[in-house]
């Protein structure tokens, strides 16, 4: 799954350690999630959704 | 702000592992390998239940810790990487103790010693952790 995360998180100038703190999960996971290698669970979308004030859509694209 | 390098859940893993699993496991590694093959010890009776139960508590603690850190981490991320660690664990030892296995029964191998299937396990569980780490630094 295709996601604009790094795109997201650049316009903010977050670091990969600073998104990681407001999701309350791991730096590792927030770099797998932004390199394609692990897809997020629906909350933790939603979460990302609600941070960057859009919709889960608007960050992850089914690549189908 | 400061970046999260683990979850408490983690950290409750990890002082469980170095407080439990350790020790048993370095205690079953001694008792197995420098107490029955090398000094022949053959515990009878009572005795031989104790060693045999103490012998699978390392990997007894190690499930039981693992069930209690999938229950508390909220991290799905770090529970895929625990979790993939041990299937490859297991998955390692399976394979080995089956081919050794069957090296015993053709008469190629001498009888393995049980104490290298938890040294085996650990040892591959840690490795894949480690792995899975540096993959996703």
């Amino acid at each position: 799954m295709k996601n604009r995360l790094r795109v997201l998180r650049a316009e903010r100038e977050w670091s990969q350690a600073d998104l990681a703190e407001r999701l309350e999960v791991s730096r590792q996971s927030v770099n797998a999630i932004e390199t394609g290698k692990f897809d997020p669970s629906l909350p933790l979308a939603f979460k990302l959704a609600r941070l960057f004030e859009t919709t889960i859509e608007g960050i992850f694209t089914d690549e189908e | 702000m400061s970046s999260r390098v683990g979850s408490p859940a983690k950290y409750r893993f990890e002082d469980r592992v170095l407080f439990f699993v350790v020790p048993l496991f370095f205690l079953d590694a001694i008792l197995g390998i420098w107490g029955f093959h090398y000094h022949h010890l053959h515990p009878d009776g009572a005795l031989a239940v104790v060693c045999a139960a103490l012998q699978s508590s390392p990997i007894i603690a190690f499930i039981v810790i693992v069930g209690l850190y999938l229950a508390g981490e909220t991290d799905d991320f770090q529970k895929t990487v625990l979790v993939q660690s041990i299937l490859r664990g297991i998955g390692v030892t399976l394979a080995v103790t089956t081919f050794c296995g069957s090296l015993e029964k053709y008469g190629f191998l001498r009888q393995m010693d049980v104490s290298w299937v938890q040294i085996l396990f650990f040892v591959t569980v840690t490795v894949s952790m480690l792995v899975s780490r540096w993959r996703y630094r």
